[in-house]
């Protein structure tokens, strides 16, 4: 077929930007992980948290992405770190809120069970809240790392590279064949991480039925 | 009974008159344009031209890059905007490269004619040619004042573009070839108004810059010359449908009023007053046109 001309004459140069493509979607989702996972632990235990944490979180979904990497030019320049941090700002909240739901869902009875066999609030939260809650967190994490690789293509913007760089260059070209060079491989990877995520949370889902 | 005939009346009263009003006016011109600063600039002055010349205009300034405004224009959807010769020759009509600004103009208003039934009205001066740019300290210590002299350090040079640049026939892949192998370490593409930040902040060290940028002497920026005379002449006139051309002839008068009398510095100032300074490329434009007293 012609319109895959373009991706199936230049596998080795399609299989790096997708490599670099994919690397910086998981690094934002890891680091976004990182940060709304205890932070969601904390808007469940802290009613004041909730509001500010809410607000800060909320910012990186209203603004528009590349609205978002527009922002980070005048602070971080072009390049791999300002589009490291607008595609991991769109990342942060669906990790919040399912970290939040994951926890929620945890009968107070277990709890209480827990703590009156003598265990501390650590212990708690590491061996019981967490792990009961963590099917949730990870359909948290899976919808904000597939996020992540659509927001991913607009770094190409700010010169980030990626999948993106196919395609603006089909884009200014009007020449399909090479626009799909990246949006094909993008899609397959949104499709892929979607997949590992279903078996991973297929398998977290067993030890509790 | 009475009340719902007078409605009627009045309300075909009211289509008869807008339709015929509507008719009455000024045809309508749709003036398009690429995205970048020079662009929305040039732009605006096609629209408040033709405006002043007393025809409504549709504006769709800013549509995206040379390709896909160029496909506007042959579909209707676009009548005209600002494009460069040499962009004409070598990516829209894929002919060789020729180096005569006057064999250039002849060629594309003559292909443009029999291929897409577009007319190249008159040049309006200036020649914004792709310029291979670096900075004054790297320039300094390289010695460096001809792309040829890049040849030797290239390799430890990061090179900043559109994604254009990367992918068109006239950009890299044929300056790569033409001054025999020249190779970056690294390729960096980005939206065309952030490469000039990008190399005063030292993310990329040369970048395929336009010549009438002028952020390029305001950052004490270096041209180098391009010896080995890769590029086109890339000199700037509006390119209409001839079918516009035929509803109203006037449209090219008013659009060669500014025939030969923008030079390259003078785009230069105006680019910088918009890219620079962050002013409105429309009011860049309408301040400008009427200080020529080319509007009213």
């Amino acid at each position: 077929m012609s319109i895959l001309s373009y991706l199936l004459d230049h596998p080795a140069q399609v299989l790096a930007l997708a490599r670099a493509h994919l690397w910086i979607s998981a690094l934002a989702t890891g680091i976004a992980t990182a940060i709304s996972v205890p932070l969601g632990i904390a808007v469940h235990r802290l009613r004041i948290v909730r509001v500010p944490a809410l607000i800060l979180v909320s910012v990186g979904q209203a603004v528009p992405s590349l609205a978002l990497l527009g922002l980070m030019l005048p602070l971080l320049g072009i390049g791999f770190t300002p589009a490291l941090v607008a595609i991991g700002a769109r990342a942060l909240l669906p990790i919040l809120l399912n970290t939040y739901a994951g926890l929620l869902t945890i009968p107070p009875s277990v709890v209480e069970a827990a703590r009156g066999m003598g265990m501390t609030n650590a212990q708690i939260l590491w061996r019981i809240e967490l792990r009961l809650a963590l099917p949730v967190i990870v359909a948290g994490i899976r919808t904000a790392l597939v996020v992540s690789i659509g927001v991913a293509t607009l770094a190409a913007y700010i010169g980030a590279g990626g999948l993106g760089d196919l395609i603006f260059q089909g884009i200014a070209m009007v020449d399909t064949p090479l626009l799909l060079a990246g949006a094909i491989p993008a899609a397959l990877l949104a499709f892929a991480v979607d997949g590992l995520f279903e078996i991973l949370e297929r398998g977290l889902m067993r030890p509790l039925v | 009974m009475r009340f719902l005939r007078a409605t009627y009346l009045v309300l075909a009263f009211s289509v008869f008159l807008v339709t015929s009003s509507a008719l009455a006016q000024s045809p309508t011109v749709t003036v398009g344009s690429k995205a970048f600063s020079e662009q929305l600039l040039v732009g605006h002055m096609l629209a408040l031209l033709l405006e002043d010349g007393g025809f409504k205009v549709n504006n769709k300034i800013g549509l995206g890059g040379t390709a896909l405004v160029h496909q506007a224009l042959v579909a209707g959807e676009v009548d005209v905007y600002i494009e460069y010769t040499g962009t004409g020759l070598i990516t829209i009509l894929k002919e060789p490269v020729q180096e005569d600004p006057v064999k250039v103009y002849d060629t594309v208003q003559r292909l443009y004619k029999e291929r897409f039934k577009l007319s190249w009205l008159k040049p309006w001066g200036f020649n914004n040619t792709y310029a291979l740019v670096i900075r004054k300290e790297d320039a300094d210590r390289l010695r460096a004042a001809k792309v040829s002299d890049l040849m030797a350090s290239a390799n430890s040079m990061v090179f900043g573009a559109t994604q254009e640049f990367v992918v068109r026939p006239d950009g890299l892949p044929g300056l790569a070839k033409h001054y025999g192998g020249l190779a970056f370490k690294e390729n960096k593409s980005m939206a065309p108004d952030l490469i000039y930040d990008a190399l005063k902040n030292k993310q990329v060290d040369v970048i395929s810059g336009f010549a009438t940028e002028g952020r390029i002497p305001a950052n004490n920026f270096v041209v180098l010359q391009d010896d080995q005379h890769y590029f086109p002449p890339y000199f700037a006139a509006p390119v209409i449908r001839d079918e516009t051309l035929a509803k109203a002839p006037a449209a090219a008068e008013v659009l060669n009023r500014p025939a030969g009398k923008i030079d390259d510095g003078t785009m230069a100032v105006l680019n910088y007053e918009v890219a620079g300074k962050k002013r409105s490329p429309e009011e860049v434009a309408r301040e400008f046109l009427k200080a020529k007293g080319w509007i009213k």
